[in-house]
């Protein structure tokens, strides 16, 4: 039996092979198997250089019950790439800076073009999840010393480098999570999924009724997030809990 | 001194002062980001966009010449990881996947490098944010001189040379600071008084036969004795009226905070040549009554008494485990660790195949995951401990079968690698106690024997006896070829050769007997649960044959009765016989670094070290002694003023306050590398106060990244090396099934001064420090012919390739060789790495014939074996394969400093005690809350709070209360309290340079604690490492007030009453009270 990590990263290299339409790209995260240990959260702040206060994929905490019948549940919240995006719509850029993607290695997520993005953060209170942030170009070592050369090295988010400092590009834009499409361009699952200590995140095609997405969502009765608002995610969750009585 | 006047001719060329020079480069982030350092990422945005780059091919972080392995040590887990550099930074991290802590299984060694760069495996948020500690800007990177009072943050950055030289020869050190003016410092050379490995060696002898005399008149004589054939060099020593002090060299004191192998034997080699008997670790404020527990179950009769105990510990085989128990061990916040266990387990807890018990007053993320929680009451751990066995033992679930097996060969033929001595036959003392295990001579049953060791040594060997059929017979624990099966209840009358009367109980009778001293609903009622709880979970833990297991961690270690805690809790695996079996209790295994396991490994330590003088006399925390045979306890009796360890060392809370009270003696220099026991440890002010102390610690020096909340007391900070530009061989941890050796080395290159130590340049170092002194004070075994004639230890990679090839040499077969393109890849790989760092020729040249091996191991981060042969059959591998004490007689042979009474061979419940055994009910009255501590996977006790990543993402930490205590005290989350304890009743800690740091904290309410109980999390409320102001050289370095946040509350840790500078104490085990104090909260 192969770590699944392995698994995953063997059947993206030859989802790769697959023509774009062909492909639909999830994620499916098991909270039964997540520890809460939010290293996914960092290791896409590291990966996507990622500034102060800013998390693609927090992990919120939630308890329930009363001394001692409680509960615990931890509850990773990437971008759900939806299907019918309410920050594509809000944006004033249309169809230019933000949009649903169906060409290329990217196709099924919702990107941002940095260079055409206005900055105007009409997008952010338009997510249902919260999962866009405006960079506001500060850096973590702010306020000590010196700011560090590893903060303004490139991040490589879709595809291109983007060095930080002064305003370049993304400083100034509106961020999300993209399932890290400049991993998988080069055959490399999402950050978030390699780093998982609990094993909890799984992604691939999922139009592939083999790859172990496909397996674990038929296997398991899953969920969505704010089912209720239409978006059609790309990120199913499986859970003990009623997520929706849980993210509200 | 040439390197001192190269230095200066430099600057006078540049025009640069000496000064100036100073402040711009004495921190490592000081230097301001130059223009040029944007450079190489606008080359690449540009070529990207002129199309001379594809997407794919900017992916930099993916490719194996930008990848280099290396081992974490942001927790002492020490995961694999991958450091992905570009331009010689270090911009990513992840895990490496040829190392089973990041990926199960892992790759297999010959796994291509091109296919691994591309996979990244699992690591924590530690993990993933370790390079931020590498490039904190508050680093230093000078030699750090004290210009004011201990503590006050004021600082003159001095040559490296300068320090070293002051160091080993004293001086008026200090006479610019106020009150100092004619103090005088006695350097190394005074300390390193006697020389002569000939009179160490007689000297030993004598203190240790003068430590045997049984009374009062016969140790003076034997004094007095020493004194007329020693008197050419009792000026050497300490004190001549105590030689059992040892000789002035043990004035030097060397303590550790995290240290790993390689850099453990590169002290040592100097350590051993200084002949000082202290040095010390700090395996006490983590989990030191584990250890030490589990060295007391570890030790191997041998001839006629028990020696030889390992400090070390079992853990469970959780990925074949069925059931287990953890107590007071959180694997997915700690416990080594979250990144190597969680994968393990998370799958089989979901589909039910593992069902996990958590002892734990705190619903921690494990319990969150368990089948059941039971939340004890702190300390009861062995109450629950007793209570389990006595329903074990009354129901018959035990394996009597693994029981009965009272040798080798009946553990053998019973399929079983290991035994204990639950038949072994117990004499009772006078009042019925257990004490000495029968020998066979002493009923005549059969005589001593003479026999030879394995380098032909006599010794004198007694047989041991066991029950059968209600007949004694007599036998040998390690014998292979007679199996001897015992009866498993005895107690009986027997007859001695004098004809007395020798009444005696088998070990299991002696478990039963023991736990039977209270019914499960007593044990119940300690613990705060249910009596059924105790029956169900003892029922549920012996239906899974061995596949089921007790593991456990801090929790109940870090108690006053720490040390029977663990003990107790182990009875419980040994009732069901799981050790060495799939699913059961493991131990760690590694490939060996000194070269001294195999004839193929090429650099045998043991032969490349030249002889040293074997220190002796008491250390500073009389550790391995015992009180009675010392030349003090005469005069003071019971009780000491301070504890005797006997059974265990480390005592990392017990050194410098021991260094403060001058017991048994003054010292005279304190040299402290990578800890912060002022901030770790219970009752962390105490240190401070002690440190601060001029007269009983007159030198303190210390090896550090920043200036930490301890080494800010310290009179000289060397900077040190961080984890990624470094070398060190890691180990492994006993979860780990897999044989590995994990090998740290440098990744990216250090910010520190480049210095000159014999002739070699080299950035300022932990390892640069202990060459320059040893190249100062002449110790042989350093320097250009310190690994014999013509074989240079001159720089840390002298040391460590060796180690590396040793470790691809072990084993039945060594490691393949690199070929051709691996070796140009590990060159091309280290690119950015300066010449002082690595060079290849260098390395070639160290490593010898081995060098292709030696590439091959550095390339993967170590060496590892594979899943597969980590099990053979049901069982695994790597295995203990010995025997395991159910009754200790070694430590029913020791005496408690303070009360004269012995300790207990058999482990049961004892309530919280101080040194004197009183129990806390004063210092407990008026103070309703009970105060524990916990980890998060985001923090490591001291060093994370440098890495905002972490900082960012964990947020303030609080004082966790119950909903219940809440509203009974009118908190509400997001008050400001302040903690309080008897012994704090101020709540604050006094940082003596005239600031107090409160103890206050916000109140975080929860339904997921007992109530009753308050947690708080480690890792926050620094008052140093970057979070407060210091000057340097006269310009002030602003701190960074993130990095103050939160609170620590060790300093309201209760104060033993006794001993009045220290925290409490487990008095057998050595673990600090972490979880025993009761406080209060005060509203602010």
């Amino acid at each position: 039996m192969n770590d699944i990590l392995v698994t995953m990263h063997e059947e993206l290299a030859q989802a790769l092979q697959r023509k774009p339409d062909e492909r639909r790209w999830a994620m499916l995260i098991d909270l039964r198997k997540c520890v809460g240990c939010h290293a996914c959260t960092i290791a896409c702040v590291s990966e996507n250089k990622l500034p102060p206060k800013m998390h693609y994929r927090p992990v919120y905490e939630y308890e329930q019950g009363k001394y001692p019948k409680v509960s615990r549940t931890f509850l990773p919240r990437p971008c759900m790439q939806c299907d019918k995006p309410p920050c594509v719509d809000a944006c004033p850029v249309k169809g230019e800076a933000t949009w649903k993607e169906t060409k290329g290695i990217g196709a099924g997520t919702v990107p941002i073009d940095y260079a055409k993005c206005i900055g105007c953060g009409k997008c952010v209170p338009a997510c249902p999840y919260g999962a866009r942030t405006m960079d506001e170009g500060k850096f973590h070592s702010e306020g000590t010393p010196a700011i560090q050369k590893y903060e303004t090295m490139p991040s490589f988010e879709y595809g291109k480098q983007w060095p930080r400092s002064g305003k370049n590009q993304p400083i100034g834009n509106a961020r999300k999570c993209h399932f890290c499409v400049h991993r998988l361009a080069n055959g490399m699952l999402p950050q978030c999924i390699t780093t998982c200590v609990g094993r909890a995140g799984y992604f691939g095609d999922e139009n592939d009724p083999k790859s172990l997405i496909a397996q674990v969502k038929k296997a398991n009765k899953v969920q969505i997030l704010k089912a209720g608002k239409g978006t059609a995610p790309r990120v199913y969750y499986v859970s003990n809990d009623k997520l929706e009585t849980l993210y509200r | 001194m040439n390197n001192l006047k190269k230095t200066k001719d430099k600057e006078e060329q540049s025009g640069l002062s000496r000064r100036d020079f100073l402040q711009k480069t004495a921190l490592a982030g000081c230097a301001a980001l130059a223009a040029s350092q944007l450079d190489f990422a606008h080359m690449l945005i540009a070529r990207v966009e002129a199309g001379e780059l594809t997407a794919a091919e900017a992916y930099e972080l993916m490719k194996a010449e930008n990848t280099l392995y290396t081992v974490c040590l942001n927790c002492n887990t020490g995961c694999g990881i991958k450091v992905k550099v570009l331009d010689g930074v270090a911009v990513k991290i992840d895990g490496n996947p040829y190392n089973p802590f990041t990926l199960n299984p892992h790759l297999p060694m010959k796994e291509d490098l091109n296919y691994a760069a591309k996979l990244d495996s699992g690591i924590c948020p530690k993990g993933q944010a370790g390079h931020q500690g590498a490039y904190d800007p508050y680093r230093i990177s000078r030699v750090l001189k004290r210009a004011g009072k201990r503590g006050e943050g004021k600082w003159q950055a001095i040559p490296f040379d300068q320090a070293i030289s002051e160091i080993v020869n004293g001086g008026l050190l200090f006479k610019q600071v106020p009150g100092e003016e004619s103090r005088q410092v006695a350097g190394l050379k005074e300390i390193f008084a006697l020389k002569d490995a000939k009179v160490y060696e007689e000297m030993g002898k004598d203190v240790a036969a003068l430590r045997k005399k049984k009374t009062p008149e016969e140790k003076l004589a034997a004094i007095a004795e020493f004194k007329v054939k020693h008197a050419a060099n009792l000026d050497k020593l300490i004190d001549p009226e105590h030689p059992d002090f040892g000789p002035k060299n043990n004035q030097f004191v060397y303590m550790w905070g995290r240290k790993k192998g390689g850099r453990a034997d590169f002290a040592k080699r100097f350590t051993e040549q200084f002949g000082t008997a202290n040095t010390h670790g700090h395996t006490t404020v983590c989990q030191g009554s584990l250890y030490f527990a589990s060295k007391a179950l570890s030790e191997q009769y041998v001839g006629d008494t028990f020696k030889d105990g390992q400090k070390f510990y079992w853990q469970a085989d959780q990925e074949n485990s069925e059931y287990i128990m953890f107590v007071g061990a959180n694997l997915f916040d700690a416990n080594y660790g979250p990144s190597n266990r969680s994968p393990r387990i998370t799958q089989r807890l979901a589909d039910g195949k593992l069902k996990i018990t958590v002892l734990d007053p705190r619903f921690s993320k494990l319990a969150s995951k368990a089948n059941r929680w039971v939340p004890v009451l702190p300390g009861t751990d062995a109450a629950f401990a007793n209570g389990a066995a006595r329903w074990i033992l009354e129901n018959k679930r035990f394996d009597a079968k693994y029981l009965g097996n009272a040798n080798k060969a009946a553990a053998t033929a019973g399929k079983e690698t290991t035994w204990c001595n639950a038949a072994w036959l117990i004499k009772l003392d006078k009042e019925g106690k257990p004490a000495s295990l029968l020998r066979a001579s002493d009923i005549g049953l059969k005589d001593k024997e003479t026999r030879k060791d394995k380098d032909g040594k006599e010794f004198t060997f007694e047989y041991l006896v066991a029950m059968q059929g209600g007949k004694p017979v007599p036998f040998d624990p390690n014998d292979e070829k007679e199996a001897v099966v015992g009866d498993l209840f005895v107690t009986a009358e027997l007859t001695a050769q004098d004809g007395k009367k020798v009444k005696v109980k088998s070990g299991l009778q002696v478990l039963l007997d023991t736990v039977r001293e209270k019914s499960i609903a007593e044990y119940a009622a300690i613990c705060g649960i249910e009596a059924k709880v105790i029956e169900e979970v003892a029922k549920e833990f012996t239906s899974y044959g061995k596949k089921a297991c007790v593991d456990m961690h801090r929790g109940p270690a870090q108690h006053t009765n720490g040390f029977y805690n663990i003990s107790a809790l182990y009875a419980l695996n040994l009732l069901i016989g799981n050790f060495d079996w799939k699913g059961g209790m493991i131990v760690a295994s590694t490939f060996n670094t000194d070269g001294t396991k195999t004839e193929a490994q090429p650099f045998n330590f043991k032969k490349i070290t030249p002889k040293s003088p074997k220190a002796f006399g008491l250390s500073i925390i009389r550790h391995d002694a015992k009180y009675e045979e010392s030349t003090i306890f005469d005069k003071d009796k019971y009780p000491a003023k301070r504890n005797w360890w006997p059974l265990s060392s480390d005592v990392y809370e017990e050194i410098i306050p021991s260094c403060a009270d001058a017991y048994p003696y003054p010292i005279k220099a304190l040299f402290s590398y990578c800890g912060a026991p002022t901030y770790s440890l219970p009752a962390g002010h105490t240190q401070i106060e002690a440190l601060v102390n001029l007269e009983r610690i007159p030198l303190y020096f210390a090896s550090d990244i920043t200036i930490g909340v301890t080494t800010v007391y310290a009179d000289y900070i060397f900077p040190d090396l961080h984890y990624l530009e470094r070398w060190e061989m890691q180990g492994s941890h006993p979860n780990m099934p897999v044989k590995v050796q994990p090998i740290r080395q440098p990744v990216i290159q250090s910010p520190n001064e480049i210095v000159t130590v014999f002739g070699e340049q080299q950035p300022i170092s932990y390892e640069a420090v202990w060459l320059a002194l040893a190249e100062k004070l002449g110790l042989p075994g350093f320097g250009p012919n310190g690994f014999g004639e013509g074989q240079p230890l001159t720089r840390p990679d002298d040391f460590y390739i060796r180690m590396v090839a040793n470790v691809a040499t072990d084993g039945k077969e060594p490691v393949a060789d690199a070929q051709a393109a691996e070796i140009e890849l590990f060159t091309k790989s280290r690119r950015h790495l300066p010449k002082n760092v690595f060079d290849v020729d260098r390395w070639k040249a160290i490593a010898g014939a081995s060098f292709a091996k030696v590439v091959h191991v550095l390339n993967r981060g170590g060496r590892f074996e594979t899943q597969e042969n980590s099990y053979k059959g049901d069982q695994v591998a790597n295995k203990w394969g010995k025997y395991i004490n159910l009754y200790q007689e070694k430590t029913a042979k020791c005496k408690d400093a303070f009360t004269g009474k012995h300790y207990l061979g058999m482990a049961k419940y004892m309530p919280i005690v101080d040194c004197l055994d009183r129990p806390p009910t004063e210092q407990s009255k008026g103070y309703d809350l009970h105060m524990i501590t916990q980890k998060d996977v985001r923090m490591t006790k001291s060093r994370t709070i440098t890495q905002q990543y972490l900082n960012d993402s964990t947020g303030e930490n609080g004082i966790v209360i119950h909903t219940s205590d809440a509203k009974r005290l009118g908190l509400k989350t997001g008050d400001q309290v302040k903690v309080i304890s008897a012994t704090n009743a101020e709540g604050s800690w006094n940082l003596q340079n005239g600031k107090k740091k409160p103890m206050v904290g916000k109140v975080q309410v929860t339904e997921t604690i007992r109530p009753g109980i308050i947690t708080i999390l480690h890792g926050q409320g620094h008052w140093a490492t970057g979070a407060v102001d210091q000057t340097i050289d006269g310009k002030v370095i602003k701190g960074d007030p993130r990095r103050a946040m939160g609170i620590n509350a060790n300093a309201a840790m209760w104060v033993d009453s006794h001993l009045k500078n220290t925290c409490m104490i487990d008095k057998v085990g050595g673990s600090v009270s972490f979880y025993d104090t009761k406080v209060k909260l005060v509203k602010v």
